[in-house]
């Protein structure tokens, strides 16, 4: 449904500075599937949803919605159009809502934009508070009322409302409560079940993302180092970067972690500004090789469907 | 195990809670309401809302319920502090008074005495009034004339005498009638007898208190009276409660008619710049980029003109001359000059809300940059926005107050606040009301706009407080 | 050692003024810590654990807050309440404390270098010269690379988990007992995270000092508590060891919050639970238990009387407080009930 070839968005900071956020990333999402994406922060995860969606204007690349090409550069016109194609679920629930705004306005903006009369966004309205499983009274109330999960799945609300076919959630679940998550995730499956959506799941919580993805793509500064079905990549990671993630991710059971063995990581995540060729992780990679420095790994095939970026696996 | 109340078997029996775990438990408040709730708790912003309701309306209102012209001059009482009503005695139009001659007693004395006894039987004719006194006497023995000297403090033996009125050089002349500039007051009167030429160190002195008086035709001119009613009685002047100025000019009228001009300026101006300032800076933050910033540093380079210079330039400009009105030049160079610390502070607003979420989430939706705008951003900047207003009322009246003050905004007989002070300084010693009661409403009207405005900023940027 | 507890706090409770009403943030709260031992208090926002520990630190500032009830003692003497000069003997000294956000915890307007030797300045009387060069060993305890050259660089040039590390070197300039850690890994990486729990593990072990964790996520409790605290709404609702509590949750809402985290451990995945709801409005806290309303085994006593902690008389140190520990209580899938299992001999 959903696929990007080498698309990257570069930042220009300061003089000539070039921030290469989402540097040339290939994927391809299936229809009513979802993909769930990891990275630390610098990772480029959440710039890559927002340029994938058209908020940020791409630098270079191709982005195909079934089969056809997205604007580059998207005007308002533009996402009118896209509305009840692709939609995003936003991480802060407390900034994503316009607080003067009543729940009714929030929610029915995108059916105020595309024209349809005030009784039947109403009608709307009511369903879809009841749908995430809030009260269709709370329509005349304001987002500073609500808990920070309930306000989330009124972001949810606004998103579905104009059933759209692919949902870029970014980091929908970070900012709210242990118990709370669980409530937005279950809400969020159900709704992909019930209405064939096809989702790009952007958390850095890889229980989280293992648990409601298909498949994984884990980002490292702006590069895609691998990609599989959401298991296989969990249990069997094949790149430095990804094996790493998997050992430091704590699990909620004792036992385990005290058999585990300590993470043996070095040094810090460098922020991804002026890259120039060679692995964006060589420099603390633990099996790294000379020409890790020099030469930029390609993506390869080495199971089905499930792709890494890296000179171990390199074919001689 | 801790101790606790014995259970029954019955309190273990399942029962889940019935309440809706949904529920909101607050009522429902907009951000208006809350911020209004928060302001009424603030009793000096209350109070500064009241007084500034009160100056709204005595603006709009006063000159309906008191109806004196600010420009008629009321020559009766020139200066005059604030008083009760006075009342005038009736007198008929002036007729010249001859004073009495005793015709037995000669006129010039037939020796040089060296003594003459003091004056006897100095006495008022009739009611002293403002229209003239008329004073007489018993002719003294070996006078050839007589000096009269007018005080207003008491003369002590020859000293303090005062001003000199007349010299009467007959010695049968028994009656003076003064008319020089009376006004309601005690004067002392003192005459001395003369031989012709010298005069002798003997005083007589005269308290007198002449009451108001106003004339017939004045009254009538005025109309205080009907034409049938005859002098002699007293009639009450015009009230004016605040007094009035070295022109005899009301000062409450003056003040309402002030009060208009003054706060026109100072409602008018702000509102007009703080509205471009909005514009300007709304779309450079929005904007961002190059335009952003060319706007911004022509913003810097309008703070940086002198304000008084462009003033005067203005006034040159619009061909205004000295001596007349300059409120539209002022009106401009207000607005021209201040508008780029609104712009300045709504840009900030602006580039932290477009960071927001909800704005992206709109843009989502398909919101186009004018909507945007006008939906999202403005109504989050609405608080700011009032601050600002609230903060650039009283700087300008008071800037328009200084520049009327030094001769630079309007001019007489245009009344304003500012002027009104420049003309009261004046007669500050000698009648401080003049100035009193303009620089009072000044003050009065910027203390109460600043202090509702630290009230609303307070009130509205409060944080929303969530369950959180 | 002494037959004081390092840090021993009883039946503390916190209150705040705020512009709607009282809050009861925390509500008789008993737990203890022992020298060298890892303490963590878990639960979600609003549960008063944060609140619990800068009482005791004394950072709360006393108009709002207030103190109701309580003692906190250090090593045998009371700590709870006291002011500006008798605080800073141990606040610092004894207990040294790490915050969530290094960024805004530090100054930024002067060297980490400075800072640090502040410290020892203030409390152990040192000159600038001894200070500067215990702050290089700090930093190079706490495995920042390149301490010298850190030194004398200012809190925006470092990352954030080499800040936290910063403040770590920072609070241990004193040699404290006891280290209390306020969510210090919650706006990290994951990978950070793990470098920053295993350096905290690394300095109970070797220097023998205690830490007490606050933090909301229980998958870093198990990696690195020794006994666990769990608090909800403003009262400890189970405490034990971190086996007892991972393994034989003895309370409902641990249960729950189990329930609703997804787990690797087994490849099937196991639909999450959710507890619905949201936690209970402090303004006026429920007179029963403050979990009755979300507890799907809620009774009827649980409405009407606020449960006290039970525990087994085998097992001391787990307690947990529910009414379904009361001997007589209905057998609940997933909950460990000692008393039921005595009672009923099972």
């Amino acid at each position: 449904m959903i696929e990007t070839k080498n698309l990257k968005k570069h930042f220009h900071v300061g003089r000539n500075q070039t921030l290469h956020a989402v540097d040339g990333i290939s994927l391809s999402i299936a229809e009513n599937e979802i993909l769930g994406l990891v990275g630390e922060s610098g990772s480029g995860k959440s710039t890559f949803g927002k340029t994938l969606i058209g908020l940020h204007e791409r630098t270079a690349g191709d982005v195909f919605f079934k089969g056809s090409p997205l604007p580059q550069k998207y005007t308002a016109k533009d996402h009118l159009r896209y509305s009840a194609d692709i939609q995003m679920i936003f991480q802060d629930p407390y900034a994503s809502l316009n607080p003067r705004m009543t729940v009714l306005d929030i929610i029915g903006e995108g059916l105020a934009l595309k024209g349809i009369p005030r009784a039947d966004i109403q009608d709307e309205v009511g369903f879809w508070l009841r749908r995430v499983g809030l009260h269709p009274d709370h329509m005349s109330r304001f987002p500073h009322e609500f808990s920070g999960g309930q306000r989330q799945r009124i972001g949810i609300a606004r998103a579905m409302i104009i059933k759209p076919k692919f949902v870029v959630c970014d980091e929908p679940i970070s900012a709210l409560d242990v118990s709370v998550q669980a409530q937005v995730v279950n809400l969020l499956e159900d709704l992909k079940d019930s209405l064939g959506l096809t989702l790009l799941f952007i958390a850095h919580d890889l229980s989280m993302v293992r648990y409601i993805s298909d498949r994984m793509a884990v980002m490292y500064l702006g590069t895609l180092v691998e990609s599989g079905p959401s298991d296989a990549v969990f249990f069997e990671p094949k790149h430095p970067y990804t094996r790493l993630l998997i050992q430091s991710n704590p699990e909620a059971d004792p036992v385990l972690e005290r058999t585990r063995p300590s993470a043996e990581l070095t040094g810090e995540i460098t922020s991804p500004i002026n890259m120039g060729p060679g692995c964006r992780f060589a420099d603390r990679c633990p099996e790294v090789m000379p020409q890790c420095q020099s030469v930029t790994p390609e993506s390869r095939l080495i199971a089905s469907d499930h792709q890494v970026a890296c000179h171990l696996y390199d074919e001689r | 195990m801790i101790p606790h109340p014995a259970l029954q078997a019955d309190d273990f029996t399942p029962e889940l809670s019935t309440d809706s775990l949904e529920q909101l438990s607050r009522p429902s408040l907009s951000y208006w309401q809350d911020a209004w709730i928060r302001l009424k708790k603030n009793t000096r912003a209350i109070i500064s809302l009241y007084l500034i309701i009160g100056l709204a309306l005595f603006t709009i209102l006063g000159p309906f319920l008191w109806t004196k012209d600010p420009s008629a001059q009321d020559l009766d009482q020139i200066s005059q502090a604030p008083a009760l009503p006075k009342t005038a005695l009736l007198v008929s139009d002036y007729l010249p008074w001859t004073p009495p001659v005793d015709q037995g007693h000669p006129a010039e004395p037939t020796g040089y005495p060296d003594t003459l006894d003091a004056v006897t039987g100095f006495a008022i004719v009739g009611t002293p009034n403002t229209q003239s006194i008329r004073l007489t006497w018993s002719p003294v023995q070996d006078a050839g004339g007589y000096s009269i000297y007018r005080s207003e403090s008491e003369p002590s033996g020859l000293q303090g005498l005062g001003l000199p009125l007349e010299t009467i050089d007959a010695g049968n002349i028994l009656g003076f009638e003064d008319r020089l500039n009376l006004k309601s007051q005690t004067y002392f009167y003192s005459i001395i007898p003369t031989d012709g030429l010298d005069e002798f160190d003997v005083v007589t002195t005269l308290k007198v208190t002449p009451v108001q008086s106003i004339t017939m035709s004045q009254a009538l001119e005025r109309g205080l009276i009907d034409p049938s009613d005859a002098p002699g009685r007293s009639v009450s002047l015009a009230f004016h409660p605040f007094g009035t100025d070295y022109l005899g000019r009301d000062m409450l009228a003056r003040l309402m008619q002030g009060a208009r001009v003054s706060l026109f300026i100072g409602v008018v101006a702000p509102f007009i710049y703080v509205l471009f300032g909005v514009f300007y800076g709304g779309f450079a933050g929005y904007l961002g980029g190059k335009i952003d910033q060319f706007l911004m540093r022509f913003a810097d380079f309008v703070v940086a003109l002198p304000f008084l210079l462009f003033m005067i330039l203005f006034k040159i400009g619009f061909g205004i001359g000295p001596g007349e009105s300059g409120i539209l030049p002022m009106l401009v160079a207000l607005i021209l000059l201040l508008w780029p610390s609104t712009a300045r502070l709504v840009r900030g607003q602006v580039l932290k809300i477009r960071e927001q979420g909800y704005i992206e989430a709109a843009r989502l939706l398909g919101g186009r940059p004018s909507y945007l705008i006008a939906r999202h951003i403005i109504p989050n900047t609405m608080g700011v926005i009032l601050v600002t207003l609230t903060f650039a009322v009283p700087s300008a009246i008071f800037t328009e107050a200084f520049l009327s003050f030094i001769g630079m905004g309007v001019a007489p007989p245009t009344p304003s606040w500012g002027s009104m002070c420049n003309e009261g300084v004046k007669t500050m010693l000698s009648h401080p009301h003049e100035l009193f009661f303009p620089a009072l409403f000044i003050s009065i009207t910027v203390l109460a706009f600043n202090l509702l405005g630290d009230g609303l900023t307070e009130a509205l940027d409060s944080k929303m407080r969530s369950r959180e | 050692m002494g037959t004081h507890k390092l840090l021993e706090v009883s039946n503390l409770s916190v209150e705040f003024e705020t512009y709607g009403g009282v809050v009861k943030a925390v509500r008789g709260v008993d737990f203890s810590v022992d020298a060298g031992e890892v303490l963590a208090i878990v639960g979600e926002s609003g549960c008063g654990k944060s609140v619990t520990v800068q009482s005791i630190m004394g950072i709360i500032p006393m108009p709002p807050g207030k103190i109701t009830g309580g003692s906190a003692k250090l090593k045998g003497e009371e700590i709870l309440g006291l002011q500006a000069q008798a605080a800073n003997q141990f606040r610092g000294k004894e207990i040294g404390m790490i915050f969530q956000d290094p960024m805004t915890s530090l100054n930024p307007t002067m060297t980490i270098g400075a800072q640090i030797a502040e410290t020892l300045k203030v409390h152990r009387g040192l000159s600038t010269q001894q200070a500067s060069e215990i702050a290089s060993e700090l930093l190079i305890r706490t495995r920042i690379p390149e301490a010298q050259k850190r030194l004398n660089q200012y809190p925006f040039e470092f990352s954030g988990g080499m800040l936290q590390r910063a403040m770590i070197a920072q609070s241990l300039a004193c040699s404290p007992s006891l280290l209390i850690a306020d969510e210090p890994t919650t706006a990290l990486d994951v990978t950070i995270q793990a470098q920053i729990l295993d350096l905290l593990k690394e300095l109970q072990s070797r220097d023998g000092m205690a830490i007490i964790l606050i933090t909301h996520d229980l998958a870093v409790v198990a990696r690195t508590a020794q006994n666990v605290c769990v608090m909800y709404a403003g009262q400890i609702v189970e405490q034990g060891s971190v086996d007892d509590i991972f393994y034989k949750s003895a309370h409902p809402y641990t249960l729950g919050l189990k329930l609703a985290m997804p787990s690797n451990v087994s490849q099937q995945n196991k639909k999450l639970e959710p507890i619905p709801g949201s936690p209970p409005d402090l303004f006026s806290p429920p007179s029963g238990c403050g979990y009755a309303a979300r507890c799907p085994h809620a009774m009827r006593i649980c409405h009407k009387e606020n449960p006290p902690l039970f525990s087994d008389p085998r097992e001391p140190l787990h307690a947990a407080r529910c009414w379904l520990q009361a001997p007589g209580a209905p057998k609940t899938q997933g909950l460990y009930q000692p008393n039921l299992i005595a009672s009923h001999g099972a």
